[in-house]
C-alpha cells in the first residue's frame, strides 16, 4: 500500500501496483495479452472514431471495465485531473479561435474574443477520447500483475530497452519514496513552497541534486550486486505468461472488427452508417 | 520542459504512426550504436534505470512559481548530460511509456513526445560538452545554457510537430494552429528557463559532490574533472 503520494491528482505507482497485486475481479484474472491488444484497439477507435456520442459509448465502455475490476472510481476522479488539465490547455486557445457559430462573445483589451460552437464541440471530443484512453490504461496497470507486464516486456522490447524498463518499474517505487521524503523535509521544516524564483530553484536544485546522486550510489550498488550474482545481460522470468483463454481471443477479435469498420467508414466510405 | 501535453486522439492515426515511427528510427539508431560500442554493461544499465526513476520521480513534482504558475520538470537535458544520447534516448522513451500509463501523454503520443526528448538530451548533451570543454565555461553555466537552449529547440519542435500534425477534427488552417502553438511554445520558454537554472544547479551540485559522473564530457577532454570550492561557491 502506498505510503503516500504527491496529490490526489498524479496516481501512484505503489497503490497501482497494490490494486494490480492483490486484486480479485474477473479483470484480474483476463490474461494480459487480451488486456494489451483491448488497449490497443481503444487506442485505434479513440483516434479514429468522429462521432461524439458514439466516442462516449466507448468512454462508457472503458468505465464498465474499470468498475469491473473493481477498482475505486475516487481515485479515478482524482487521476483524471492531470489529463483534463492537458486537454483544458490546448483546447482554450482552440475554444476562441475555432471556425463556427458564436456562442458568447467579450472584448478585451479591444481585441473581439468569441466562444464557437465548434469549439467548444472539439473540447469536447478530445476530452472523450483523453478520458477514454486514460480509464483503460489505468484499469490495466492496476488489474495487470507486475510479472504479467515484466513477461510482455521481456516479449515485446529489444533486450536493452526491456532491462531498463524492468529495472526502472522495480527502481520507481524507491525513487518517489525518496523524493516524497525530501518534500516532507522540506515542509516539516516550515518549508513555504512559494518563495521568490531564485530561491524556489535553488531549493528545489538541491532535492532534484541529491535524489540523482542517491540514485547513482545506489544504481552503483545494485550494478555490483547484479554481477555478483552472475547477472549475463537477461533478467529471468519467474512465471510464463500464458496464451489468451478463446474467450480471450473472441473478445480481441471482436474490438478488431470493430476497429477495421470504424477505420473503413473514417476513411473510406463515411456515408454508411452516417459516418461513426 | 517542452512536451507534447497532448492526450490520444489530438492527432490523425496517419500523424500517430509517423511521428512513432520517426521516433523508432531513432531508438533502433541508439540501440545500434549502444550494442557497436559493446552493449549495455550491468553498471550502465543501473545507470539507465535509475535515471528514469528518478525523472519520472521528478516529472510528477509541480514546482509553484510565483506569476508563472506551476511548471514540471523532466530534466531531460541533465539525463543526456549524466548517461550521453544513446543511453539517454532510451531513457527518455520508458519515461514516456510510464507517463502514458498514467495519463501524463497519451499512448499515441509516444513517438512525438520521444522525437522531442531526444533532441533535448541529445542537444544537452553535447552543448554541455562544448560550452564545458571547449568554452571552458563553469558548470552551471554550461548546464543552464546547454539545458536552456536544448528545451527552447525542442519547444519549438513541439510547435513543429503539432502544426504540421493538426489537431484532428479542427477546421483551423495550419496558420491558426501555429499561433495557437506559438502561445503555448512562450509559457514552454519560460519553463526552459527555469529547468535551466535547476539544472545549472543540480550539475554544480553533482560536480561538487560527485565529479566522477561526468567524466565523458570533462575527463576526455582534458578539463578539470573536480571544481574547486571557489568555482562551487561562484556558481552555487
Amino acid at each position: 500500500m502506498s505510503r503516500r503520494s504527491y496529490s490526489r491528482h498524479i496516481p501512484d505507482f505503489r497503490l497501482i501496483s497494490h490494486h494490480a497485486e492483490n486484486g480479485k475481479s474477473v479483470v484480474h484474472s483476463t490474461n494480459a495479452w487480451t488486456k494489451g491488444a483491448l488497449l490497443g484497439t481503444v487506442l485505434v477507435l479513440a483516434i479514429v472514431l468522429a462521432n461524439l456520442y458514439i466516442l462516449f459509448v466507448l468512454y462508457l465502455l472503458t468505465l464498465a471495465f474499470y468498475v469491473a475490476g473493481r477498482l475505486p472510481l475516487r481515485l479515478l476522479v482524482g487521476w483524471y485531473s492531470l489529463p483534463v488539465f492537458f486537454v483544458f490547455t490546448l483546447a482554450l486557445f482552440f475554444l476562441f479561435t475555432e471556425p463556427g457559430n458564436q456562442l458568447a462573445s467579450m472584448s478585451i483589451l479591444g481585441t473581439h474574443v468569441a466562444i464557437t460552437d465548434a469549439g467548444i464541440l472539439l473540447l469536447a471530443k478530445l476530452m472523450v477520447r483523453a478520458l477514454a484512453v486514460v480509464t483503460f490504461s489505468l484499469a490495466l496497470f492496476m488489474t495487470t500483475k507486475f510479472q504479467d507486464i515484466a513477461a510482455i516486456a521481456s516479449k515485446s522490447l529489444p533486450r536493452p530497452l526491456a532491462n531498463i524498463f524492468l529495472l526502472s518499474y522495480r527502481f520507481t517505487f524507491e525513487t518517489t519514496d525518496e523524493v516524497s521524503d525530501v518534500l516532507d523535509a522540506m515542509h516539516s521544516r516550515s518549508g513555504n513552497l512559494v518563495r521568490g524564483v531564485t530561491r524556489q530553484t535553488r531549493l528545489f536544485a538541491g532535492i532534484f541534486g541529491l535524489g540523482f546522486i542517491h540514485a547513482f550510489e545506489r544504481g552503483e550498488r545494485i550494478a555490483k550486486a547484479m554481477e555478483a550474482r552472475g547477472f549475463a545481460g537477461k533478467f529471468p522470468q519467474y512465471r510464463e505468461l500464458g496464451r489468451p483463454s478463446a474467450g480471450g481471443y473472441a473478445f480481441v477479435a471482436l474490438a478488431i472488427v470493430f476497429c477495421a469498420l470504424a477505420l473503413y467508414l473514417r476513411y473510406v466510405d463515411s456515408s454508411l452508417i452516417g459516418g461513426l | 520542459m517542452a512536451h507534447v501535453h497532448l492526450e490520444d486522439g489530438a492527432f490523425s492515426l496517419f500523424w500517430v504512426i509517423v511521428w512513432s515511427v520517426a521516433a523508432l528510427c531513432l531508438i533502433w539508431i541508439a540501440i545500434y550504436s549502444l550494442n557497436r560500442k559493446g552493449g549495455l554493461s550491468t553498471r550502465k544499465l543501473a545507470m539507465a534505470a535509475m535515471c528514469v526513476a528518478v525523472g519520472f520521480a521528478i516529472f510528477q513534482i509541480e514546482i509553484p512559481i510565483p506569476l508563472v504558475g506551476a511548471v514540471h520538470l523532466n530534466l531531460t537535458p541533465l539525463i543526456g548530460i549524466l548517461v550521453g544520447p544513446g543511453l539517454g534516448s532510451l531513457c527518455v522513451l520508458i519515461i514516456n511509456i510510464f507517463s502514458a500509463a498514467i495519463g501524463h501523454g497519451g499512448w499515441g503520443m509516444i513517438g512525438a513526445n520521444t522525437l522531442v526528448n531526444i533532441i533535448e538530451v541529445t542537444l544537452g548533451f553535447y552543448l554541455y560538452r562544448f560550452l564545458r570543454s571547449t568554452l571552458k565555461l563553469g558548470r552551471f553555466r554550461s548546464g543552464f545554457g546547454a539545458t536552456t537552449t536544448a528545451l527552447v529547440a525542442s519547444a519549438f519542435a513541439v510547435v513543429a510537430i503539432v502544426t504540421i500534425s493538426g489537431i484532428q477534427d479542427s477546421a483551423q488552417s495550419a496558420e491558426g494552429t501555429l499561433n495557437n502553438m506559438l502561445l503555448l511554445a512562450a509559457v514552454n520558454i519560460v519553463a526552459a528557463i527555469i529547468e535551466g537554472v535547476v539544472t545549472g544547479y543540480i550539475v554544480s551540485f553533482i560536480g561538487r559532490v560527485r565529479p566522477d559522473l561526468l567524466p565523458d564530457l570533462e575527463q576526455e577532454r582534458g578539463t578539470r574533472v573536480t571544481a574547486s570550492s571557489q568555482e562551487v561557491t561562484q556558481n552555487v
